[in-house]
């Protein structure tokens, strides 16, 4: 942690838009993420809610307004090891790769060690350590093509892990898991925050789940609808909900 | 018959450039296949022949060109024709694969125009397409040497970018690898390698040595590193068995060799089977 970026937040968006054509995905987005915050953010298909994630990631650039990472504005953000990224699993198709789980846990170091130089003992070292804390030694020179749904996801985490980051970004991370490992890829998230002091921010359309495990709630439907404690999400569902959603609720309802 | 391949410059030359080809083929192939993009060494092959058939044109027509190496024109037509894909697969963002057979077509047509621009050719034209032992000479070699050197150096200097821009470039772009540049020079390596190795097994069954070993390779490797390991092992037998039957025979170098790598692959895949049904 350096000093000069204390009490700054980690995440700050300033009047954030992004279109593309004629289609306005984000309007005028105000968001900001403090340190040790575990938010979730939430919308339905197409709220803008992964564009949201991607201006965050520098992997799209604004229409309009200003992406702040520690402090920095994005054209001049490099330290990206400082924020470690679980993309949606689906958008992978990775099982059928022929890596080990060591390789592609190795492989989250590729920004910190940098370009030309090879990994030593102590790269190594923290590879195993970064499997060892999602649970996953027993596979660690496993082709990941052998792994389910759940521990793959797993090994995204510790590739994530792996290069000890502040802010951890996950994107749709329970798509394709059972919900028995929901529940344990939760708790490990819990624990990363509460024991690592990491900050979090989870894209989830899986609302009932996630905002158990959540310390605040974001809700995207184009601007922020709603950011607030998770507790408070909870006892304003209804009204959020309607603000989102305006005459389609009736919509959201059958989903749940 | 083995000795002969001592006593011989040209089976020696062309002895080293297969192993050197068996070596830099099959470790760009392994990554270009785990990218899905194994159909680019065709398109780049037929760029590289149509700059062959450039070269064969100007030093047929124009005395400065006449002692130029075709080869050297087949380089340059190939790592243009793979900046051209780069910069395809960029427009064509959901259509990636859309760029191969682009540059493909383009090259095949190229080549066939400026065959009969020059009224055909002679003979050594045959030996670009399918390989051929005696052509190699010791320009030819060199200019492998120089191209697998560097290749080499690129692996081992740049293999964990490479690994992580080819399992998941996203992932790669957001840890602050620098893909672009990093794709584009995998690519012009890809392309020299392609157009160094065409003496040997020809412009048209070059993608096969970059395919065949790593797929025979996928079956049984347990991990990334053993994969390109085993798909080097599987065309430097390829190769070295291909070339002295080749010899032996007296059959086109390029052919045998691809048949010796499907026969590989063939071993590997009954072997697979065999052990899955015994167990």
């Amino acid at each position: 942690m350096e000093p000069t970026t204390q009490g700054v937040p980690v995440v700050k968006l300033s009047g954030v838009s992004f279109q593309y054509d004629d289609k306005v995905v984000l309007d005028g987005v105000e968001f900001s993420l403090e340190r040790g915050e575990f938010v979730g953010i939430v919308g339905p298909n197409g709220s803008g809610k992964s564009t949201l994630m991607k201006l965050i990631l520098g992997l799209l650039p604004p229409s309009k307004g200003k992406v702040e990472l520690f402090g920095q504005p994005l054209s001049k953000f490099r330290e990206w090891n400082r924020i470690g990224y679980v993309a949606q699993q689906v958008a992978h198709g990775a099982g059928g790769f022929p890596a080990t789980v060591q390789e592609v846990v190795a492989s989250g170091l590729v920004g910190k060690v940098g370009l030309f130089r090879r990994l030593n003992a102590k790269h190594h070292e923290s590879v195993r350590a970064a499997v060892e804390r999602v649970g996953l030694t027993d596979k660690l020179n496993q082709r990941i093509g052998s792994l389910s749904g759940g521990q793959l996801q797993r090994v995204f985490i510790a590739r994530a892990l792996v290069a000890e980051p502040e802010l951890l970004i996950l994107d749709e991370p329970t798509v394709g898991v059972d919900q028995e490992s929901i529940e344990q890829f939760y708790s490990l998230l819990r624990s990363l925050k509460e024991e690592n002091g990491l900050t979090m921010m989870i894209v989830s359309h899986d609302v009932g789940v996630m905002s158990q495990w959540v310390t605040k709630v974001a809700c995207v439907q184009k601007k922020i609808h709603f950011h607030g404690t998770a507790h408070e999400f909870e006892h304003n569902q209804e009204k959020i909900m309607q603000s989102m959603y305006g005459d389609s609720v009736r919509l959201l309802s059958h989903h749940h | 018959m083995l000795a002969d391949w001592w006593q011989y410059d040209f089976l020696r030359y062309t002895l080293f450039s297969g192993i050197l080809i068996g070596l830099i083929c099959p470790l760009l192939g392994t990554f270009l296949i785990v990218r899905r993009l194994s159909m680019m060494a065709d398109g780049l092959s037929h760029v590289t022949l149509s700059g062959v058939a450039a070269g064969m044109l100007v030093s047929k027509k124009i005395a400065f060109f006449s002692a130029v190496n075709p080869l050297f024109f087949g380089m340059l037509f190939a790592v243009i024709g793979s900046l051209f894909i780069e910069r395809l697969r960029k427009v064509y963002k959901a259509y990636q694969d859309l760029a191969i057979p682009i540059i493909l077509s383009t090259g095949l047509g190229l080549f066939t125009v400026l065959i009969s621009v020059a009224d055909g050719f002679n003979a050594d034209l045959y030996s670009y397409l399918f390989g051929k032992i005696v052509t190699v000479s010791i320009e030819d070699l060199y200019a492998l040497v120089g191209v697998a050197v560097v290749v080499l150096g690129t692996v081992f200097l740049i293999y964990k970018e490479l690994f992580a821009v080819s399992f998941d470039e996203e992932f790669a772009r957001v840890s602050g690898v620098a893909r672009r540049s990093i794709n584009l020079w995998f690519m012009v390596l890809v392309a020299l390698t392609i157009a160094a190795s065409m003496r040997i097994v020809g412009v048209l069954l070059i993608s096969a040595l970059i395919t065949l070993p790593v797929a025979a390779s996928l079956q049984i490797a347990r991990s990334f590193r053993q994969t390109i390991f085993f798909s080097i092992l599987f065309a430097e037998i390829s190769v070295l068995s291909g070339l002295y039957f080749a010899y032996l025979f007296d059959w086109a170098s390029g052919g045998t060799i691809v048949l010796m790598a499907v026969l590989i692959m063939l071993i590997v895949l009954g072997v697979k089977k065999l052990r899955a049904i015994m167990r």
